[in-house]
């Protein structure tokens, strides 16, 4: 009889190993896929926005802060980081989104790419970093101002 | 054992097609943005809508597999759409269908689940801005 307990001891401990360890990764992947899925929204967002606002290009200043707008966009689903407001994912900044444009020759876009540059994500196993994922491109669709400031 | 494999599979599988569903509509509407930017009226720039659509560079699988099998159509009215239209002078409105990508069912499958899973996506742009009725 006692013989019997211990072999249920072993038993126990042995499953619950492997049931943890299989919980624990299933949980890892299922957050890591859903944290990729919130960062292709946010630059698909991000990439849609940029498309359609007016481009100012009176100086690299302008174009400068018009891409910050696009990067607030993309961490924070607004243009202006209010005070207090969280990314979509922890840890997410704004310097971490590249915003590119592809112009022709006269400084008119053509196409805006948005992707995440060097954001790592936490797992409990390991860490992700994404590199150049996701990245967007969108049609530029908007309005080419080269003599109008960002206000 | 069936419950654990159902379990991981939810997190895995479904996981990974969500990601699919968001990459494949994001492309989808850039390209008919792209394509709807190209129409001028002329056969010259159908080719181009086209050309723009095939140059689009939005992957899925996390980024890393091109689209194929996609499917780029023109309207004039957003309501009759054509592939390849004779009458190329009140085009207005291009429709893209990116209906190709087969997410590979890992754990699902063990329990019942299919083997691919497609999230097919369609948007559709105009040069005008009107009301798509659909």
């Amino acid at each position: 009889m006692k013989r019997e307990r211990g072999h249920a001891m072993l038993e126990l401990a042995v499953s619950a190993g492997v049931m943890v360890s299989c919980l624990v990764g299933t949980f890892q992947f299922g957050y890591t896929f859903y944290a990729y899925n919130q960062l292709v929204t946010a630059v698909g967002n991000g990439a849609r926005y940029a498309a359609q606002r007016t481009y100012r290009a009176a100086s690299d200043q302008d174009v400068e802060r018009g891409n910050a707008a696009i990067r607030n966009m993309v961490v924070y689903g607004d243009t202006q980081a209010a005070p207090g407001s969280a990314p979509v994912l922890p840890k997410l900044t704004p310097a971490q989104v590249d915003v590119r444009w592809e112009l022709t020759g006269d400084g008119a876009p053509v196409n805006v790419t948005v992707s995440i540059q060097g954001y790592t994500m936490d797992a409990i196993y390991r860490s992700y970093t994404f590199n150049g994922r996701p990245s967007v491109q969108f049609p530029y669709v908007g309005k080419f101002a080269p003599v109008e400031r960002e206000p | 054992m069936f419950l654990l494999l159902a379990v991981v599979g939810m997190a895995f599988d479904m996981g990974r097609v969500y990601i699919a569903r968001n990459e494949a509509q994001i492309f989808a509407d850039a390209a008919a943005m792209a394509a709807a930017k190209q129409l001028d009226g002329t056969a010259a720039g159908l080719d181009r809508a086209r050309a723009a659509v095939a140059a689009m560079p939005n992957r899925w699988n996390l980024g890393t597999e091109s689209f194929t099998g996609v499917v780029t159509e023109f309207s004039t009215d957003g309501q009759q759409w054509d592939a390849k239209p004779k009458d190329v002078a009140g085009l207005h409105f291009a429709r893209v269908t990116a209906p190709d990508n087969h997410v590979e069912i890992m754990f699902l499958r063990a329990v019942g689940g299919p083997q691919q899973f497609t999230v097919p996506a369609r948007a559709a742009a105009s040069t005008k801005p009107v009301r798509l009725t659909q």
